[in-house]
C-alpha cells in the first residue's frame, strides 16, 4: 500500500511538474510565431496559476495525510479518480486557451467568452478537487475514530483547515461557472450578469490566494524546524493562526473590486476591514517563525544577539528555498495591505503594480516553498537521497529564480505606481518582460535538469 | 486534559530560559516596514 501511495504522489508531483516547464516552454518559445499576446498571458495564468498551483497542493496535502494519517486503498482509488478528473479538465480548458478559443486571462471576466468546453474543463478540475478534499475529510474522520480522544496530528489538521477553505471557496466559483457561464456560453441565456460573475469570482478567488500560501505554512510551521533540527514554538500558535487564516479568507473578495461601482461602498469597507485581520495571524507566523529559529540557535549555544541567524542551514536548499520564500512574503505582504486600503487601491488598481505584488506572494513566497517542498518531498517518496551536487543545483535554481523575480517584480512595483497599465500588450514592461522570458526558460532547464537527474543519483 | 503527559511542562520551562530579544527586535522591523511602506504610497496618493 504505501508503495503505491509512493507512486501516486510522485506522479502527480512529477505530473505537475512536466506541465510546468512544457507549459512555460511552449508559452515562451511559440510567442514569436504569431499567437496573440491574451492567449499566452492566458496560458500562463491558468496553467500557473489555477493548474499547478491545485495539482502541487493536492499532491503534497495526500502525502501529508498519508504520513500523518495513514491512506486506505479504497481512498488511494478514489485518490487516482481525483486525479484523472482534474487532469481531464486540465486538458480540455488547455486546448482551447492553446488553440485561442477561451484567451479569457485566467480571472474569466464576463463579457469575455471562451468556448463552452473551458468551462466544462474548469468545472472538472472543481469536480475532481472535491474527491480529494472528501479524501481528506474521510482519513481524518478515520484516524479520529480509531484514536479517540487524541488530538489529530498537525499537518492533519491544517490540510483539513485549508480543504474546508477550499470547499467553501470553490462553491462561488462552481456556481459561477455552472449557473452563469455555461449557460450563457452555450447560447441557452442572451446575457450574463457581469458584476454577480465577478462577485462570485472573487468570492473564490482570494480564497483561492490563501489556498496557495497555506501549505506554504504548513512548511514553515511544522517542516523547517525539522529540517534546521529544531522544533515548532507552539503547536496551539500554529492551529490558532490556521483558523484565523480560514475566518478571515472568505468574505474578503470586495478588496479585488473595491473600483467596481455596483457594489456598495459599506459593504467593501466591512471587507476591508476583515481583509485586515489578516495581519494578525500572519504576524503570529512570523513571530513563530523567528521564535523558532533563535529558540534552535540558542539550544546550539548561540549567544549574540543576532548569532543564531547567522547559523541557519543557509546551504540546505530545503531550508533556503522557503526562507527567501519568507523573506519575499515581507514586502509582499506589505504591498498586499497597501492594496486593500479602499482609496488607495485606486492608485495601483489594474497597473502592473498587482502583477509585481502577486509574483512576490504567489511566484516567490509560495512557489520557492513548493520549490523546497519539492527538493524534501520527492527523496521522501521515491526512497532517493538529495545528494549534495543536486542539492547545489538546487541552489542555483533557486537563486536564479529569486533574482529573476526580483528584478521583475520590483520593476513592476515602481512602473505601477506611475501607472502603467498591467494586462496590456502594448506598454514598455520597464525590462520586466525580458527578464521574465529569461528566468521561466531558466527555470524550466534547471528543473529539468534537476528531475532528469534524481533518478540516477 | 492533556497535563497528565509530563512532556508540555518540560518545553514550558525550557522555553522561558531562552531569550527572544533577536525574535522581537525581528518583529518589530516587519511592523515598521508595512507602516512605513504603506505611508509611502500614501504620501504619493496624496500628492496626486
Ligand atoms: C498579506 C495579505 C494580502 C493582502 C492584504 C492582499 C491584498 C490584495 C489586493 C487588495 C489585491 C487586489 C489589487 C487590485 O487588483 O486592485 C490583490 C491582488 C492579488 N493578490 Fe494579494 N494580498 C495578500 C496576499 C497575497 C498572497 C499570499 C497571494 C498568493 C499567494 C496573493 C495573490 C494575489 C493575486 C494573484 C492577485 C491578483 C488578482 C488579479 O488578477 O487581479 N496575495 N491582493
Ligand atoms: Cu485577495
Amino acid at each position: 500500500m504505501a508503495f503505491m501511495y509512493v507512486t501516486f504522489t510522485s506522479l502527480l508531483v512529477g505530473g505537475l511538474m512536466g506541465l510546468l516547464q512544457t507549459f512555460v516552454r511552449s508559452g515562451k518559445y511559440t510567442l514569436p510565431f504569431g499567437i496573440d499576446y491574451y492567449t499566452i498571458l492566458t496560458v500562463h495564468g491558468v496553467i500557473l496559476g489555477l493548474v499547478m498551483t491545485t495539482f502541487f497542493i493536492i499532491g503534497f496535502q495526500f502525502s501529508l495525510m498519508g504520513k500523518t494519517v495513514g491512506l486506505t486503498d479504497k481512498q488511494r482509488k478514489a485518490a487516482w479518480w481525483s486525479f484523472w478528473i482534474m487532469l481531464a479538465g486540465t486538458i480540455m480548458a488547455s486546448v482551447m486557451v492553446l488553440t485561442g478559443q477561451a484567451s479569457v486571462l485566467y480571472t474569466f471576466y464576463a463579457p469575455l467568452r471562451a468556448h463552452p468546453v473551458f468551462y466544462f474543463g474548469l468545472a472538472l478540475v472543481i469536480i475532481g478537487s472535491w474527491i480529494a478534499v472528501f479524501i481528506n475529510f474521510r482519513q481524518l474522520y478515520l484516524w479520529r475514530k480509531a484514536n479517540k480522544g487524541q488530538k489529530s496530528p498537525l499537518l492533519a489538521y491544517m490540510v483539513t483547515i485549508n480543504m474546508i477553505m477550499w470547499v467553501i471557496a470553490s462553491l462561488g466559483v462552481a456556481v459561477s461557472v455552472l449557473v452563469l457561464f455555461i449557460p450563457w456560453s452555450l447560447g441557452y441565456t442572451a446575457t450574463i450578469n457581469v458584476l454577480l460573475s465577478r462577485t462570485l469570482f472573487w468570492y473564490f478567488g482570494h480564497p483561492l490566494v490563501y489556498f496557495w500560501l497555506l501549505p506554504a505554512y504548513m512548511a514553515w510551521y511544522a517542516i523547517i524546524p525539522k529540517i534546521i533540527g529544531g522544533k515548532i514554538l507552539s503547536d496551539s500558535l500554529a492551529r490558532l493562526a490556521f483558523i484565523l487564516l480560514l475566518l478571515f479568507s472568505i468574505p474578503v473578495g470586495f478588496h479585488h473590486q473595491l473600483t467596481e461601482p455596483g457594489i456598495d461602498a459599506t459593504w467593501k469597507f466591512i471587507q476591508v476591514v476583515l481583509t485586515f485581520m489578516v495581519v494578525i495571524p500572519t504576524l503570529m507566523t512570523a513571530f513563530s517563525i523567528f521564535a523558532t529559529f533563535e529558540a534552535t540557535g540558542r539550544k546550539k549555544g548561540y549567544t549574540t544577539l543576532f548569532g543564531w541567524f547567522r547559523k541557519l542551514p543557509w546551504k540546505d536548499v530545503r531550508f533556503l528555498a522557503p526562507f527567501i520564500g519568507m523573506v519575499a512574503f515581507i514586502p509582499g505582504g506589505a504591498g498586499g495591505i497597501i492594496n486593500a486600503s479602499h482609496q488607495m487601491n485606486a492608485l495601483i488598481h489594474n497597473t502592473i503594480w498587482v502583477t509585481g505584488h502577486f509574483h512576490l506572494t504567489a511566484a516567490m513566497t509560495s512557489v520557492l516553498t513548493f520549490f523546497g517542498i519539492t527538493y524534501w518531498l520527492v527523496p521522501h517518496l521515491t526512497g532517493r537521497r538529495l545528494t549534495p551536487r543536486l542539492n547545489k543545483l538546487g541552489i542555483i535554481q533557486s537563486l536564479t529564480w529569486t533574482v529573476g523575480m526580483l528584478i521583475m517584480s520590483t520593476a513592476m512595483h515602481i512602473q505601477g505606481l506611475l501607472g502603467g497599465p498591467r494586462r496590456s500588450n502594448f506598454s514598455e514592461y520597464a525590462g520586466g518582460a525580458q527578464v521574465d522570458t529569461w528566468i521561466s526558460y531558466q527555470m524550466a532547464q534547471e528543473s529539468a535538469d534537476r528531475f532528469s537527474s534524481l533518478p540516477s543519483s | 486534559m492533556k497535563n497528565k503527559n509530563p512532556k508540555p511542562q518540560h518545553t514550558k520551562s525550557n522555553e522561558s530560559t531562552i531569550h527572544f530579544k533577536g525574535t522581537f527586535i525581528a518583529v518589530m522591523l516587519l511592523g515598521v516596514i508595512m507602516v512605513a511602506s504603506w505611508f509611502g504610497v500614501y504620501a504619493l496618493f496624496l500628492s496626486r
